[in-house]
This record gives structure tokens, sequence and C-alpha cells, in this order.
């Protein structure tokens, strides 16, 4: 079976700018992927891609192993939501969905389904220009579901939802993956993604900086290990002469990139006794800065 | 193709533009027939040409609104991003630009339908208030009839691929209305035989609109014919190779 989506060389240029240079990536059934970077990496991009919106200028953007205008029925194969703006703001929520239900092959009854699993049933018969940022999101995401799809690609699905639904979100992207299904989810904030994603693709600049299973990465990058001696000095000599690197904080040291374990050994070989070793495991956010940040110039 | 000719149907329907389009389409077809009706006096009015001016005249609001509407079908869908939304589930762009075309031609349809109705509805009352006998044959009758609807049609489908060509909504009103209402009856004036083979002159002679300097009316179905085809072609070339 083919990937789900698959990058091949994935180039796009715009006149003089180049929004995504040389992207390749896998992504496998049944997985939520964060597709991470700043703003401005070529999030948006790349996803236009995928979609047929836009030509590559070079490479591949395959979908279930073939360019995405070339899917039957691609309503019941994908969803997406890329502006939660793409929508007639004259138009009523119900009415935006049974334009759609026709090109995405499903009966009516199908519009009224969608509409309640995205808890717009109440507000169906109003003009879209009267909506929050955050039911524009939900009837952008009910359109996307509109055909049962297999794969989810949303961009920025939580911009404008309120704590409550962003949770809610979490946890129907999650039940979505379970049923073996695919979802495919640009961030620009690690914090939203952290809990509902199994692993992330980050891009910046255009380029991929990593793909990688969440915990995978979280355990790659060594955490900062919180050590306090009792003759702080003593332990900062020690480590220097093992070729370790430690900044003081008052009585305490913070040691990047070995483990408390060879804090220990290396401690013990000193003759000093330590009073407390912390393993701070480094976030999300700091991995996401680290892998993202610029080289020095 | 069936499946996306609804679709676009359904677009067309729940929003209020073609509604507010076909009222002052309305308003206009009437406001022309107490014009052409009324200000004459009752020896211009027993005249044939007259006559076909008071109708067929009438009738040119239709097609003149039905182009506006064909531009907004598709330039509302760039104004709103809803253009991306239709694509991911139709991504075949032909299918999507034919829809629309046959999507606004029904509308076109729609809008001659009424306003030629009316025309000559409020035509042949102004007649009988005025007492002046109906001077219509049946050969131009016809033309009356069937030229506003073949013509608008056309026009609303040239509209479409106008605002296929052109996408920015405010760009496209702009140019469009500078065309139809300065660029061409400008030329129409003073050059009548490169002007009669512009397509909004040609469709005039389509529509039966008694003018010397126009084609013939079967000649000028063909000139619009032509030129949405070769506007189609052009809407076809762009749709296809451009991201949205």
């Amino acid at each position: 079976m083919p990937p789900v989506l698959s990058a091949v060389e994935l180039t796009k240029r715009f006149g003089e700018i180049t929004a995504v240079t040389d992207l390749s990536f896998d992504l496998d059934a049944g997985s939520v992927t964060g597709f991470l970077g700043p703003n401005g990496a070529g999030k948006t991009t790349t996803m236009r891609l995928f979609l047929g919106l836009a030509e590559p200028t070079h490479g591949r953007a395959l979908v279930f192993g073939r360019p995405f205008a070339e899917l039957e029925r691609p309503g019941s194969r994908v969803g997406a939501v890329l502006e939660a703006a793409d929508l007639h703001p004259g138009r009523t929520g119900r009415d935006h969905l049974r334009v759609l239900a026709p090109v995405a092959h499903v009966a009516s009854s199908r519009v009224e389904d969608v509409l309640a699993l995205v808890d717009l049933k109440g507000a169906a018969d109003r003009r879209v220009k009267g909506y929050s940022l955050g039911m524009r999101q939900r009837l952008g995401l009910a359109a996307a579901l509109l055909g049962d799809p297999e794969l989810l690609i949303l961009d920025e699905p939580a911009n404008g939802l309120d704590p409550e639904g962003v949770r809610w979100l979490r946890d129907f992207l999650r039940g979505f993956a379970a049923e073996g299904r695919t979802v495919f989810v640009s961030s620009h904030l690690l914090a939203e993604v952290a809990q509902t994603v199994d692993q992330v693709v980050i891009i910046n600049h255009g380029r991929l900086v990593v793909e990688s299973a969440l915990n995978e990465l979280t355990r790659r990058l060594a955490g900062t290990v919180r050590v306090e001696a009792a003759t702080p000095d003593a332990l900062e000599a020690a480590l220097r002469n093992a070729g370790v690197t430690a900044e003081r904080d008052n009585g305490a040291l913070h040691v990047h990139g070995v483990t408390a374990d060879r804090i220990g050994e290396i401690a013990l070989a000193a003759n000093v006794a330590l009073r407390q070793v912390v393993t701070e495991s480094p976030t999300l956010e700091d991995v996401f800065l680290e892998l993202t940040a610029e080289p020095p110039s | 193709m069936r499946e996306q000719l609804v679709s676009e149907l359904r677009k067309l329907r729940t929003t209020r533009t073609v509604a507010v389009f076909l009222l002052v389409a309305v308003g206009l077809t009437l406001l022309g027939a107490f014009a052409e009706g009324l200000s004459p006096t009752l020896d211009e009015l027993a005249e044939e040409d007259q006559q076909r001016m008071l109708i067929g005249g009438a009738a040119t609001q239709a097609i003149f609104l039905a182009t506006f509407v064909g531009l907004l079908a598709v330039t509302n869908e760039f104004r709103y991003g809803t253009i991306r939304p239709t694509l991911l589930f139709e991504p075949r762009r032909r299918v999507v630009l034919a829809a629309k075309l046959a999507a606004a031609a029904l509308v076109g349809i729609l809008f001659a339908v009424v306003c030629v109705a009316l025309a000559f509805g409020a035509g042949l009352a102004i007649l009988a208030a005025r007492d002046v006998d109906l001077a219509l044959t049946g050969g131009h009758a016809l033309v009356l009839v069937c030229g506003p609807v073949a013509a608008s049609a056309l026009s609303a489908m040239l509209g479409v691929t106008v605002g296929a060509l052109i996408r920015n909504q405010v760009g496209a009103i702009v140019a469009l209305a500078a065309y139809s209402l300065a660029v061409e009856s400008v030329l129409f004036l003073t050059f009548p035989a490169v002007g009669r083979l512009l397509p909004g002159q040609a469709g005039n002679a389509l529509a039966g609109l008694p003018d010397e300097d126009l084609l013939a009316p079967g000649l000028g179905a063909a000139v619009v014919v032509a030129w949405t085809l070769a506007f189609v072609a052009a809407a076809v070339a762009r749709t296809e190779r451009s991201d949205v």
C-alpha cells in the first residue's frame, strides 16, 4: 500500500521566492502527524501542493500514491480545511454544506449528520457572516467530513477556537485516527498539538528540519540536568575536566548534553557528594525552538 | 458533471446575488418599456421599428445583467475562497468550468424569459392604452422572443469566462462595465463596421434590435457564438494552469 501522503523532492517557487525546497517525507495510515514550523515556513504551500491547488515547480506531491487530481471521488478519500475564511458570508452554514453535498456524493441527511458532529445545528440557518472564527473552523471541518474521508488535512485548525474547542478538536482527531484513519495537521504552536500528535514533520524556510515520532524526538534531544552538590565548585571543575559544560545558577548547576547517570559517575570519581539530581525533560517547545533556530551567522 | 452542475445551481440559489440582479433586470425592463412606449408620438409608435425597440430594447437589460451574474459566479469563489472547497471535491477544473458555464447559461435563459415576458406584457399594454395597433410581423416577433434568450445565455457564459480570466472581482466588474458601457459603444458609434462585430453589439443583433448598423440576427448569433468559444478556450487555458 502506498503511503497516505508522500512528498518527493517537492519544490515550489513563486517568482523569486522559494516557498518549499526539496521536501521529502512519507506519512503512514492511522497516525496523527503534526506539521510544524514557524509562520511562513511553507506549511500552507505544502498542503496546497498535496491538494492539487498549486502545481509543484519540481518534484511530486502524492496522496494515496497519486496526484490529488487523479483520485476518484476525492471527497470520500480526503477532507481538507485550509482557511476558515473559505466560506461565502451570505450563505447559511447548512447551505454551504448542501452546495457541497452533491459533489461529495452524499445525501442531504449527511449534511445534518456533520452539522450535529461539529455542534452547529443551532446556527445552521444563520448566514456565515454572523459566525465567530471558531464556528467557521467547525463549519469548514464539517465540509471536510461530508464524504467520510480516510485522510484529514487541516491547516492551523485551532486558530480561533476557545480552550474548550481545542480540547474538543483534540479528542475528535484522536478518535478519527483510532479508526485507522490519518490526520495531517499543521500548527505554528507546539503546545496546541503536543497532546494530539504521534509524530511530527518540522519544516523551516521550506526545508525539512526533522521527521520523527514524537517520543523519539523528545528522547533524542537530551534535556538539562539540574544538580546540587555539597561543593559546587569542585563539581563544576570535575565536569569541565570531563568535557561537560555546566551553568551556575546560585548553588545549583545546569548541565547540558549528558545523562544523570554520567553526572553521577563524574561526581563519584571526583569525590563530590550530590544532594539533588533532577532531569528536566525538554518541552516540545524547547525542541521546536532548538530545531528551527537560525544558525548563527 | 451532473453533480457539479447541481452544486453550481445550488450556489446560485443560496445567496442573494441572482435574486437581486433579477430584480434589477425586471425594474430596468419595465423602465425601458415605459420610456420607449410613452415618449414617442402616436405616429412613431405605430411604426414597426419603434415597436421592436419597445419590446426588444427592454429585454436587453436581461442580457447585460446576466453577464454580471456569470462574472460573479466565478469571482465570488475567488473573493471568498470557496474555490478551494470546490476544487477539493472536483479537482478536474474543466468540469468545474463547464458546470459554471452551464449554470450561468440557465440563469441567462431565466433572466431573458422573465424580461421578454415582461417586455411583451408591458409593451402590448402600452400599445393598447395608447390605442396603437400592433405592427410586429411574425418573423420579427419570433426573433424578439428567441433572440434575447439565446443572447442572454451566451452573455452569461461570456461573463463566466471574463471572471475566470480576471478572477479579481472588482477588477473584473470594472473591466466589464468600462468595456460594455464605454469602449464598445464608442467603437460602435464611430466605426460601426468594426463595432458591430464586437460581442455586445452582435448580441444586440441576435436579440433583434432594429438598428441598420447591426448585423442580421443570424449573423449576430454566429459572431456571439464565435466570441464565446474563443473566450471559453482562453478561460480553460488559464484555469487549467494557474494556482488557486
